[in-house]
């Protein structure tokens, strides 16, 4: 029914039915309907045109944001708007009909209803006045009835049908009336027939024209459309095309410069292979020479080495020749020598039975021999006695003479001294100190000191110490105390005991039991004895390397772990405090001898207290005793040995030193001082000299000084005399008065 | 083996005979090597007999052309194709389709003849093709796009349309309709019939002569002019949707009679029956068949509470405001979407009974009362309905006398509503002012599309004015619905020009 429908339906014949009759319609046509058709459309497109610059700026507005799109999206949009028109109007042209219909129909509406108003009025009156009538007509029925008179009745009835035909008439009038309306009408209706007819006839001519309008329009903004996107895809196509030459030109380039590159490289790369191969082939010819005389070299050394191997062969065999021979040979030898080892046998219990012989001999010399040597060892110690007597006997006389002979040198040294001092003091001014010298002090000959047994010392050691309790001169202590050089006696003394405390499994347990009654000192010293005894230790000198080696052990310790030396000290304290219960009569003995020893030089108390401190003792831990000794005892091992032999030279008296003594007394006042005293003593004659003269000046002088206290009193008088004050200027106040 | 006999037999044939018989000397003790020497003579037989398709063999088939080239496919017909044949010739005796191969049923449907017995073909063939050429034999214009896209519905809603046309009550036999039911039941939708014959009035017009006039003349019209009842029809149709009905007659000619045009009470009783009974219809339309206020009533009496009803068309009948209220009553007590009244005779309370329903209204989307004349009052009680209605897109209020004060009132709805998309207010006396003031109206709408005011002595000026304005609200609507997204974005973007136009 309505176009888009019919074109939207897929029915092939109704579109080919519709696209038959496509033609426009044109103004000048022959058709009236054709004409106005065409002059409506004008209108409509004129309308169109209007709207379309009444919205330009609407479509503007929306253009500018379209205008980034493609040419075929604009005339897309444009088609579109225009196709929306184009149905619309369409669409109106087409229902005006309708509309007009419809107005037409409500105008005939309203028409009809008037004519129907007006008929049923007349209709009404027409009712009444013809009821009216017929009231009349039925009255004078009545009226009729009454009568009796056959010609009233006759007028009456004349005049009743005369009304009843009136009635009639006007019956018949309005019916003839309403049926002229009712022709009219069907007239009318046969006229609204054709009308609607043609109407229906302009409505189909319209629609068509809409269709074909539409169809056309259709196929012109199609047409349109596919231009437009026909040219966009041949701008699209150019410049993709124009995109691609460039691309494909870049791309050649490319493409040459590759090639030539490559071609370059290719070159390159050619000479490259030229060269190498060239120089492979060098290569290859100076490995190939060199494998070749390599290789002769290994077949010449193939040759030597098959000469030599054959060479060796024979060697060999030659060889085994010569060992099969030698053990023929080796197995005559042998049954040779098995032989001979019978016949050593024999010998050999021969020789036995002459060995059996010869000790029972030599026993029996033995016998003998060794009775000689006891009759001569009693004659050695005969002999011996009397030696050491007249030594005795030799060193009493030789000291007395010793003695005297330093006499007379000490006072002739004294006196030496004396003038010394006295040069010193009275003549030169200056403070004379008495050389002190080793050999001044010596009395008697000298000698190295006795060596004394260790025994000996410790006893002595012991034995001071109960003699400084006593209070006893110290004559003594400088015997001892020379000897230990840096060891205090105090610290051996400690060390002793520790070494007794420590040690004790070196001594028997026999002199263990005896020596519980003792005292303490001698239990002490025995026990020592005992362990010296065990330890090798004889002489002096062992004891103190053994106390040395003591502390240097200790020293030795201490610097090895001198890290824990704080903590050491601290624990030495400690172990003091403790061991003061064990010697505490050491410590009480050792202040005593503080108190006591103040008469020795301070020297060497402090040189004590200096030495003590350090190394004490009592850092010594008792558990490393026994290390420390055995150390020493493998360290005394080989020492001792040697010094058997030297034993009987101890008692050789020693004259190396003597000369030197007695020269040294001679030289007690050195040559330098002889000078010195000579000088003196020409000094001291000038001197003297100038001393007579100084004399002799001042026997002069005192001579002056008569003569001037002479003068002086004749002066004296000569200005007292008055004279003086008579004259004008006076003598005083000239001279000026040396009295002041 | 057989190639290289072959060919060795054709370049060399002494050779070849040398081998034969040296096969055939030796042969017999070999099944394979017996038969072999005899077989190039045997091979264009067995080929013709066994090869129903000669492509898949292509060797096989070379090698008998290089043998016989006189001979040639092409005159023998294919086994298939003789089969086929024979399944078109008897296709009505022995109609076999569902078993063959896809391609084969497609070569059958092809060839079938359109006049077969509907007995044969309704239930059994359902290609599109075979039903096109049947609606192309029996009707030189076929527009399947009104019944729905279908061939084969199309062809039964046409043929059941013709029979209804056709069918004189009392003459034709009933039988004939529902012997197709049973055919026809699964693929009608849609039953338009703008033809109901009466019953022959023949016998009636003899009989005079025999009996009295007047009594028969009673006696006889009432059961004479019933028409075709559709109750059974409509039972039987299992998913009829549309019912299209103009109780009319058509090409009358000379014989035309007030008698033919008739709805008689007893045909809107039945057909009030049927439709109550037809849970399936959406559709239906009763159009140019003079239904009065009374006829009206029976028929939505019977359509209210329908299940699934969205159109009613009633236009071109007698309906009057008793009518309108009834249709009022449907309107709040069923799923209506549509409403068709035009060319009726809706006066003013039946306008404002419809106008009262309309108001809490939440279905109906189209209402048509062109034709009417619901004047002033029914015009304004229709605009304060749609103040508060959010549902009526379309409005046809032409021709019905209405003027200045409706327009007043619907300017106002039209600031208001954003539902209404299209409204008729032609052949009415809207008037200048009017005109005017509807103009303003629209100047605040944005959703309406269709504003049609001819002939209803609006200024030129003002119908150009809106014109523009819905042209502005259609290219806004083509925006929105192009991408959803934006449209509020261009509907500020297009407020200010909007404003200007």
């Amino acid at each position: 029914m309505n176009p888009p429908g019919s074109l939207a339906g897929l029915d092939p014949n109704l579109d080919a039915h519709l696209s038959t009759q496509i033609l426009a319609p044109s103004v000048h046509s022959d058709n009236p309907q054709e004409r106005i058709q065409a002059r409506r459309l004008r209108i409509a497109a004129r309308l169109e045109a209007r709207r379309r610059e009444a919205l330009g700026e609407y479509l503007d507005g929306k253009k500018e944001s379209e205008e980034d799109q493609s040419k075929s999206y604009k005339q897309k949009e444009e088609s579109r708007l225009k196709l929306a028109k184009l149905l619309l109007c369409g669409t109106e042209l087409v229902t005006n009909i309708q509309v007009a219909i419809d107005i037409r129909e409500i105008h005939r509406r309203v028409e009809e209803e008037e004519i129907k108003r007006q008929r049923i009025e007349k209709l009404e009156n027409e009712v009444k006045t013809s009821q009216d009538k017929f009231d009349e007509i039925t009255s004078k029925w009545e009226e009729g009835k009454q009568k009796r008179i056959p010609q009233e009745l006759w007028e009456m009835l004349n005049t009743q049908q005369l009304h009843c035909a009136g009635l009639l008439e006007d019956k018949n009038k309005l019916i003839s009336e309403l049926q002229q309306e009712l022709k009219t009408k069907d007239d009318q209706y046969v006229k609204d027939l054709k009308k609607q007819s043609d109407d229906i006839c302009l409505l189909l001519e319209r629609m068509e024209e809409q269709v074909k309008n539409v169809m056309k329009t259709f196929r012109e903004e199609l047409y349109n459309i596919e231009k437009a996107f026909e040219v966009e895809r041949q701008e699209l196509l150019a410049s993709n095309k124009k995109k691609w030459e460039r691309a494909l030109q870049a791309h050649n380039a490319k493409e040459l410069e590759y090639l030539t590159n490559h071609m370059k490289k290719v070159e390159d790369y050619e000479k490259q292979l030229n060269r190498q191969r060239i120089w492979d082939c060098e290569e290859y010819n100076t490995i190939k020479i060199k494998l070749e005389q390599d290789v002769q070299i290994l077949e010449q050394q193939l040759q030597q080495r098959k000469a030599i191997y054959q060479l060796n062969q024979e060697k060999l065999e030659y060889n085994l020749q010569v060992l099969k021979k030698r053990d023929e040979e080796s197995t005559v030898i042998k049954s040779q020598q098995k032989r001979k080892i019978n016949r050593l046998h024999d010998i050999l219990n021969n020789l036995r039975s002459k060995y059996a012989k010869q000790i029972k001999q030599f026993q029996e010399e033995n016998q003998s021999l060794t009775l000689d040597y006891k009759r001569l060892v009693l004659q050695f110690k005969e002999l011996q006695k009397a030696m050491r007597h007249f030594a005795l006997i030799d060193d009493e006389k030789f000291r007395e003479i010793w003695l005297m002979n330093e006499e007379e040198a000490k006072d002739l040294i004294a006196r030496a001294f004396d003038v010394d001092r006295i040069i010193h003091t009275h003549h030169l001014g200056l403070p004379w100190t008495a050389p002190d010298f080793w050999f001044l002090k010596n009395v008697g000959p000298i000698s190295q000191q006795p060596q004394k047994s260790a025994t000996q010392i410790v006893e002595e050691m012991l034995m001071h110490t109960e003699e400084e309790e006593a209070e006893e001169a110290a004559s003594e202590p400088e015997s001892y105390l020379d000897l230990p050089k840096q060891i205090s006696e105090k610290t051996t003394k400690k060390i002793l005991m520790l070494l007794c405390d420590e040690s004790g499994f070196l001594i028997e347990s026999k002199l263990l039991s005896l020596l519980l009654p003792l005292e303490q000192n001698e239990c002490y010293l025995l026990r020592l004895d005992a362990i010296f005894s065990a330890l090798g230790i004889e002489s002096e000198d062992d004891l103190y390397k053994l106390v040395n080696f003591f502390l240097k052990y200790r020293a030795h310790r201490l610097s090895s772990s001198l890290q824990i030396k704080s903590c050491s000290q601290a624990s030495m304290e400690k172990a003091s405090m403790e061991e003061t219960s064990m010697g505490s009569e050491l410590e009480l003995a050792e202040q005593t001898e503080m108190e006591g020893a103040k008469e020795e030089s301070l020297v060497e108390g402090e040189k004590e207290e200096e030495e003590e401190t350090p190394p004490s003792p009592w850092d010594i831990h008792p558990n490393d005793v026994l290390k420390i000794l055995e150390a020493f005892v493998m360290g005394l091992k080989k020492p001792r040995d040697s010094r058997a032999p030297p034993r009987v030279q101890k008692n050789m008296r020693n004259n190396s030193k003597d000369s030197e003594y007695w020269q040294a007394l001679a030289t007690v006042i050195p040559s330098s001082k002889q000078n010195l005293w000579d000088a003196l003593y020409t000094a001291l004659e000038k001197y003297h000299i100038v001393l007579t003269q100084r004399a002799k000046l001042l026997l002069e002088n005192s001579s002056l000084e008569q003569q001037n206290t002479e003068l002086q009193a004749l002066l004296q008088q000569y200005l007292n005399s008055k004279i003086n004050s008579e004259l004008q200027v006076p003598p005083t106040q000239v001279l000026r008065v040396p009295t002041k | 083996m057989q190639d290289t006999v072959t060919t060795s037999a054709l370049l060399d044939p002494s050779h070849s005979s040398v081998s034969t018989q040296d096969k055939s000397s030796t042969g017999g003790h070999t099944s394979s090597t017996g038969p072999q020497p005899s077989k190039p003579s045997i091979t264009p037989v067995s080929a013709k007999s066994r090869n129903p398709h000669p492509g898949a063999n292509f060797h096989r088939m070379r090698r008998i052309i290089a043998e016989d080239p006189e001979w040639s496919l092409a005159i023998v017909p294919l086994l298939t194709e003789l089969c086929i044949q024979h399944i078109i010739k008897n296709f009505q005796n022995n109609p076999i389709l569902k078993q063959m191969l896809p391609e084969h049923q497609q070569k059958v449907l092809n060839h079938l003849s359109p006049d077969l017995p509907l007995a044969v073909t309704a239930n059994l063939i359902d290609n599109e093709n075979y039903w096109l050429r049947c609606c192309m034999q029996r009707w030189p214009v076929c527009h399947v796009a009104h019944h729905g896209g279908s061939w084969k519905r199309m062809f039964f809603e046409r043929h059941l349309e013709n029979l209804l046309k056709h069918f004189i009550p009392g003459t034709t036999d009933p039988a004939v309709i529902l012997d197709l039911l049973p055919l026809c039941r699964n693929y009608v939708r849609r039953v338009h019939v703008d033809q109901f014959l009466p019953p022959v009035q023949l016998p009636a017009q003899l009989r005079p002569g025999d009996q009295s006039d007047s009594g028969s003349e009673g006696e006889m019209e009432e059961p004479t002019v019933d028409h075709y009842q559709l109750g059974d029809l409509v039972a039987g149709l299992s998913h009829l949707e549309e019912l299209d009905l103009v109780y009319d007659v058509k090409d009358c000619g000379m014989n035309f009679e007030w008698n033919l045009f008739l709805f008689t009470y007893r045909d809107c009783h039945s057909l009030a029956a049927a439709i109550k009974a037809c849970h399936t219809l959406k559709i239906f339309k009763l159009t140019r068949s003079k239904v009065d206020d009374d006829k009206a009533r029976i028929i939505i009496r019977s359509l209210l509470d329908h299940p699934v009803l969205e159109e009613l068309d009633l236009s071109h009948n007698l309906i009057g405001d008793r009518g309108a209220r009834g249709a009022a009553k449907l309107l709040s007590h069923s799923r209506l979407r549509v409403l068709n009244l035009a060319n009726n005779q809706v006066r003013a309370p039946g306008a404002q009974s419809l106008a009262h329903a309309l108001a809490h209204n939440t279905n109906l989307i189209s209402l048509n009362l062109r034709l009417n004349c619901i004047e002033d009052e029914g015009g304004q009680a229709l605009a304060h309905a749609l103040q508060t209605n959010k549902c009526l897109t379309t409005l046809h209020l032409g021709g019905n006398e209405l003027s200045e004060p409706t327009a007043t009132l619907l300017s106002q709805v039209l600031a208001i509503n954003t539902t209404l998309t299209s409204i008729n207010l032609s052949c009415n006396h809207i008037g200048l002012d009017g005109g005017k003031q509807l103009l303003e109206g629209m100047s605040d709408n944005k959703t309406l599309l269709e504003f049609d005011l001819r002939l209803s002595d609006v200024a030129q000026e003002s119908e150009y004015l809106i014109g523009q304005a819905l042209h502005a609200n259609r290219e806004a609507a083509r925006q929105r619905a192009l991408n959803p997204s934006h449209f509020m974005s261009t509907i500020t973007a297009n407020g200010p020009e909007n404003s200007v136009g």
